[in-house]
């Protein structure tokens, strides 16, 4: 069935992980904020030096896999019990596989959608999150593919 | 010594797969893809090279196709397919020790010793795997040598039952597919070559195989002798792990409508002579040679044909926009002829080497071409800064004539979003 993707199972060496990961493909541009930040003035160095660690980053939180990642904007409000609502920014990862339960954008008719994919009495069914919308089954006639994986909303508040 | 595999990794119509990617409307139906200012075709889809359709057409011939079939036309978002391909080449490091990008959408892999006891199926895993997660669906071609990965890509995309994945280690494999393949379809052998070839009753690769490799490198060249040992199995092309820098640069460009004006071809010029520069300070290189040419439309029939083309070199070579920007001037001064209707110009950069290595400056010359001598530290660190500034806030510092209102600019129409690389410009996704 098309909803089913295959694991791929090789083992890369842990640099080649490391510089597959982290390539900068998700530009960065001094969004960072720094832990610790401190002036000095006299030539005394401050106590809090040695402690800095490391600049949070909202990419490393929200992007595992940034070669595979990508963002879209959510339209309408049939998933709005999912915490989805018009306008906001989805985070979508296609190296996720689509398990049951998962938010996923699909292909569906010709048009990317957003679903949750569930199993209802062993049948494989695309559930909005929202009353006012039905369930959509998925059978073998029915035009649908997974696009990819919603792995996080950004909501504007 | 064990044996050597390469695998060539290639997107399936790649410009087309990328404009897909975000209109799942649009699989398996016609798609072209038009070049800048929507003047030729430069990619086709599946359904479009059925219909006989060629690479580089002018759109203007094929109106009647287009319409007959609602051929769906894109001009091209090289900004959406550059991402794409760094995606599409970033997924692929892990698979292999080394990697070389060879073109926008293709990969050779050095496979040897990563996928023995059964390569096929590693070649699978790639293709499910890139073509799940970036989206884009590729090809891959198993060989023994670069030249057989290609032979081998290539019969993966041509032949539906291979399901995308061909492995000619196997001899016996090869010369089967060797014997049906025409001699013009390896890579290398190139038009020119294949006319000679087949003057000599080479039609077939097989043919070509067959041939003593010291009889061709007289006969024709040492391009053919290695070509001919890389179909035997025998690797001579290693992987090249960086593209090389450039030694041209050109930057050229059809215009909406026809320029008569000198002004207007000098503002156009300007600006391919700003980009062309920037490509080449971002190789860190220097140019000593540059040549502008202008031309009316190749297809005005009615109207009178001119072409022009004038080089030069320059007294010592430089990186620095603005004196080239005075030279190109001074060039188009020379070859601009009034009363004809102009529709495309160009720039070229030549002898481009490295900033880096040292030179003997000339003792008694007036530095590069027409300019002014200016301290050359004091410019390249100008151009430094100016590069920066531009790559954060895009078009922010621009160079006198190629600030003015455009009118004469190439349009895209047809232009997709650049949906992975602005904010604006994200897929709008259903919630409905």
């Amino acid at each position: 069935m098309l909803y089913t993707f295959q694991m791929i199972c090789v083992l890369p060496s842990f640099d080649a992980i490391m510089r597959a990961v982290y390539r900068p493909i998700i530009k960065r541009k001094g969004l960072t904020a720094p832990l610790f930040n401190c002036r000095v003035s006299a030539g005394f160095p401050s106590p809090a030096d040695d402690y800095i660690e490391q600049s949070l980053d909202l990419n490393q939180l929200l992007i595992q896999q940034p070669a595979a990642t990508f963002f879209v904007r959510a339209e309408g409000d049939s998933m709005i019990g999912a915490g989805i609502h018009d306008n906001d920014l989805l985070v979508v990862d296609r190296s996720i596989e689509a398990v049951p339960n998962k938010v996923v954008i699909c292909a569906l008719d010709g048009e990317l959608t957003v679903k949750r994919l569930v199993s209802k009495q062993g049948c494989m069914v695309l559930m909005a999150e929202n009353p006012r919308y039905p369930d959509i089954p998925m059978h073998e006639d029915i035009d649908m593919m997974i696009w990819g994986v919603v792995t996080a909303v950004i909501h504007p508040l | 010594m064990t044996t050597q595999r390469f695998a060539l990794v290639d997107c399936n119509n790649f410009y087309v797969s990328c404009e897909r990617l975000f209109r799942p409307d649009l699989q398996n139906k016609p798609v072209i893809i038009l070049s800048n200012n929507d003047g030729c075709v430069v990619a086709r889809s599946a359904e479009v090279k059925a219909l006989g359709i060629k690479m580089a057409v002018p759109v203007h011939q094929i109106r009647h196709l287009i319409e007959q079939y609602n051929i769906q036309l894109f001009s091209s978002n090289y900004t959406l397919y550059a991402d794409l391909s760094a995606r599409v080449m970033s997924l692929l490091r892990p698979y292999a020790p080394h990697q070389e990008i060879y073109s926008i959408d293709e990969a050779f892999l050095d496979l040897t010793g990563v996928c023995d006891h059964d390569p096929e199926a590693y070649a699978l895993h790639i293709k499910t795997a890139i073509g799940r997660q970036s989206g884009i669906p590729v090809c891959v071609g198993l060989g023994p040598s670069k030249t057989l990965a290609k032979l081998a890509n290539y019969a993966a995309k041509r032949w539906k039952k291979t399901a995308g994945v061909v492995d000619l280690s196997n001899p016996e494999r090869r010369k089967k597919l060797m014997q049906i393949v025409p001699v013009n379809d390896v890579w290398g052998i190139g038009s020119k070559l294949s006319k000679r070839l087949k003057q000599c009753g080479v039609t077939t690769v097989w043919e070509l195989a067959c041939l003593d490799e010291s009889i061709a490198q007289s006969q024709f060249s040492v391009v053919v002798a290695r070509t001919i040992m890389e179909l035997n199995g025998v690797a001579c092309l290693p992987l090249q792990s960086s593209a090389p820098n450039k030694q041209q640069i050109i930057c050229s460009r059809s215009f909406k409508q026809r320029l008569l004006h000198i002004d207007e071809l000098g503002q156009a010029l300007t600006q391919y002579t700003v980009r062309a520069m920037e490509k080449l300070r971002a190789q860190n290189s220097l140019t000593g040679m540059l040549s502008i040419s202008i031309r009316t439309g190749m297809f005005d029939h009615q109207q009178q044909q001119y072409q022009r083309t004038i080089s030069l070199s320059l007294h010592q070579h430089t990186q620095d926009t603005q004196l080239v920007i005075k030279t190109v001037k001074q060039l188009l001064a020379q070859i601009f002829k009034a009363g004809y209707a102009y529709q495309h110009a160009g720039i070229t950069l030549g002898q481009i080497r490295p900033a880096n290595e040292s030179v003997q400056t000339e003792m008694f010359c007036e530095p590069i071409g027409y300019g002014q001598a200016k301290d050359p530290a004091t410019q390249r660190a100008l151009m430094a800064s100016v590069d920066l500034i531009n790559k954060r806030f895009p078009q922010k510092i621009s160079f006198s004539t190629s600030l003015f209102k455009q009118a004469w600019h190439y349009t895209l129409k047809n232009q997709s979003p650049r949906y992975t690389t602005h904010w604006n410009d994200l897929k709008k996704v259903s919630c409905k």
